[in-house]
């Protein structure tokens, strides 16, 4: 069990190393400099991008698909508590009942969420077609990380799979879509940038 | 000039002369405009559709290829494939594609034809992923390679070879402002009216629409009637007069740096301190935000919209308006260029609610106000005719619903898809620029 442990926090230093090794990799195409003279804050855009702008109220998207938006938000926190599990697991640290309890919730919505996506995707008419191969698989291999963090925490013995499990889920997260849980922080500051810059968002109080 | 704009030779016949070394050296060049924001968001896509609705084409058609996701991704899959990580390993995974005729065929057909570049979907993007820029440098690829659509192609070489998009001479560009001047002299009442042209000192230069001296002078003698009533210290060019950049539309940053250069010439030339832009989108977008970059150094002037001067001058008093004048109900369209991708919101408002008796807005409104469908060039480019029209009903029923008499817009591109919405709709409304609004409220003292 301590070598599969290790293995899995290698996994994790793999996947972090080589994440980082992407966002360097996009980087190097190089920035040019903004030679246009700000209209507006572009630090109080990337406040905006990385806060109140996410708000479905600020989205139409989010609006106009706020189960698939509530959706997504409770598929994230079931990602984040399956590795709280997999930390408690590494760890061999006892998860107290009620934080145990909120965990469960956590992983079942979130993985109701997480098949309902991928549902959506199959079902919904563009999906499957706006779809690669990769949004599937990315979808099923989180689907099953977050399934095994559920059944671990009710079944300790089935540990071992999960542990397993994690190694090949970490070492796929840099080499697909999952990359975007690094990408998005940094996409959203650009967007931040452009339309801060601008002084586009965050909208303007109305003159009367 | 960068590449074979070719506009004697239709597209169909300049994708005939492509060859593999066509395609190579696009892809040595794609690596060469992909900058790191672009290489980040091409990372980024998710592809989870949610920017569909933003996106008038596909409210219109309901066309998986009107997605933006799925325009984005005919990008993506090409950049993976040369520049991506695992692109070649995993191709059948991640789906990437070749550059070659049918990639070709579908980025004309929908980076160009499907795309007004009017950044809606970038809002609605949950990862904040720009589209219209990538679009722009994807469009940027294809026009390396000779290959802009009919009619856009011929509009940006006719302003790279003749200064304005419209070939108009600088003999008939100097009568008819002559003309003009006469003609707002003679309205006025007031033979010190000027339309000054090559005022070297002026405060000002305003630089126009070539579609203004050539189709709608009304709106260039609205500007001048106004300058006149505030007591501007204005100057027209006679040489580059051409507000608009269409090589923006185009993609091609070198014709567009040469465009937005001479703008420069002419501000050095006649020692002006602020570059006035007349009511135009992408000339706005153009000569405010993206003319610095093409030519890679700072300006050492101001860049203003003439909706930004109109307004001080109301703000402050310079000018006065009668609501009266004006007394059916007015709309507001906000072309995307100087709005949403601008910054240029509340201006138009408050010249409006001084110009007219009531004013109301669309829904939605301001940065999430609806493409007319009428920029990205896809004004001229007949072969997609049909698809902006259809397009542009989004926008024909955002006008019906308001039940106003008068549609004003500051974009000429705009103003030109909102009449031929007027007609082909039969929404039975005046469409109008804001400045002509503001004029026909100018109260004139007695001089």
């Amino acid at each position: 069990m301590t070598v599969l442990k290790w293995a899995v926090i290698l996994s994790g230093l793999y996947s972090v190393v080589a994440l980082t090794y992407l966002i360097f990799k996009a980087r190097s195409f190089g920035r040019r400099t903004a030679y246009s003279t700000p209209q507006g804050s572009p630090s109080r855009g990337v406040i905006y991008a990385l806060g109140k702008g996410m708000m479905p109220w600020e989205k139409e998207s989010a609006r106009l698909h706020i189960l698939t938006y509530m959706g997504g938000m409770l598929y994230h926190i079931g990602i984040f508590a399956g590795f709280g599990v997999l930390l408690a697991g590494i760890l061999s640290v006892e998860i107290p009942p009620l934080l145990r309890e909120a965990l469960r919730l956590c992983l079942a919505l979130g993985l109701i969420s997480g098949l309902g996506l991928l549902l959506k995707r199959l079902l919904g008419p563009h999906g499957r077609r706006l779809s690669l191969p990769d949004d599937f698989g990315a979808n099923i291999f989180v689907d099953i990380f977050i399934a095994a963090a559920l059944v671990t925490l009710s079944k300790p013995e089935v540990t071992f799979f999960f542990l397993a499990y994690s190694i090949f889920l970490l070492i796929y997260i840099p080499a697909g879509k999952i990359r975007h849980c690094f990408f998005f922080f940094y996409s959203r500051l650009l967007f931040g940038l452009f339309f801060g810059r601008r002084d586009v968002l965050p909208v303007r109080p109305v003159e009367r | 000039m960068s590449q074979d704009y070719s506009k004697d030779v239709p597209l169909a016949q300049r994708l005939e002369r492509l060859g593999p070394d066509s395609y190579k050296t696009a892809v040595f060049r794609l690596a060469k405009t992909i900058d790191a924001p672009s290489a980040v968001h091409l990372e980024s896509c998710v592809r989870c559709g949610l920017c569909a609705e933003a996106c008038h084409y596909y409210l219109d058609d309901r066309d998986l290829r009107s997605i933006p996701a799925y325009k984005l991704n005919l990008i993506i899959r090409v950049f993976r494939r040369y520049l991506g990580s695992g692109g070649r390993l995993a191709s059948a995974w991640l789906r990437t594609r070749d550059f070659d005729d049918g990639e070709v065929r579908e980025w004309i057909d929908a980076l160009f034809g499907r795309c007004t570049l009017c950044g809606r979907c970038a809002l609605s993007c949950t990862m904040g992923i720009n589209v219209p820029a990538l679009i722009r440098k994807a469009r940027g690829l294809l026009a390396s390679m000779g290959l802009v659509p009919d009619g856009l192609a011929s509009t940006v070489a006719a302003a790279e070879e003749t200064g304005n998009n419209m070939a108009i001479t600088r003999e008939d560009w100097l009568e008819t402002v002559s003309w003009l001047e006469e003609e707002v002299q003679a309205e006025i009442g007031d033979p010190a009216a000027r339309l000054p042209m090559d005022h070297k000192g002026a405060t000002m230069l305003y630089v126009v629409n070539p579609r203004e001296p050539k189709f709608y002078p009304l709106t260039l003698t609205a500007a001048a009637k106004i300058f006149h009533a505030a007591g501007e210290s204005w100057t027209l060019p006679s040489t580059y007069f051409d507000v608009t950049n269409y090589a923006y539309f185009s993609g091609d940053d070198e014709v567009a740096g040469l465009i937005a250069s001479r703008l420069k010439g002419e501000m050095e030339r006649l020692g002006t301190k602020t570059l006035v832009l007349s009511e135009c989108g992408h000339g706005f977008s153009s000569n405010r935000w993206e003319a610095p970059e093409w030519l890679s150094q700072k300006i050492g002037y101001e860049v203003k919209s003439v909706l930004q001067v109109v307004a001080d001058y109301v703000r402050t008093g310079r000018i006065k308006l009668d609501p009266e004048r004006n007394p059916k109900t007015a709309t507001l369209h906000d072309p995307c260029q100087l709005v949403r991708l601008g910054g240029i919101v509340e201006e138009q408002r408050l010249i409006l609610k001084r110009a007219v008796r009531d004013f109301v807005e669309m829904t939605p409104n301001r940065e999430k106000n609806y493409c007319c469908g009428g920029g990205g060039g896809q004004l001229s480019m007949t072969a997609f005719t049909a698809r902006r029209r259809s397009a542009g009903r989004i926008k024909a029923g955002q006008i019906e619903r308001t039940k106003a008499g008068v549609v004003a817009s500051p974009c000429h591109n705009c103003l030109d898809q909102l009449a031929e919405l007027n007609k082909y709709y039969r929404l039975g409304v005046e469409v109008k620029s804001v400045i002509e609004l503001a004029a026909e409220a100018l109260v004139l003292d007695k001089r």
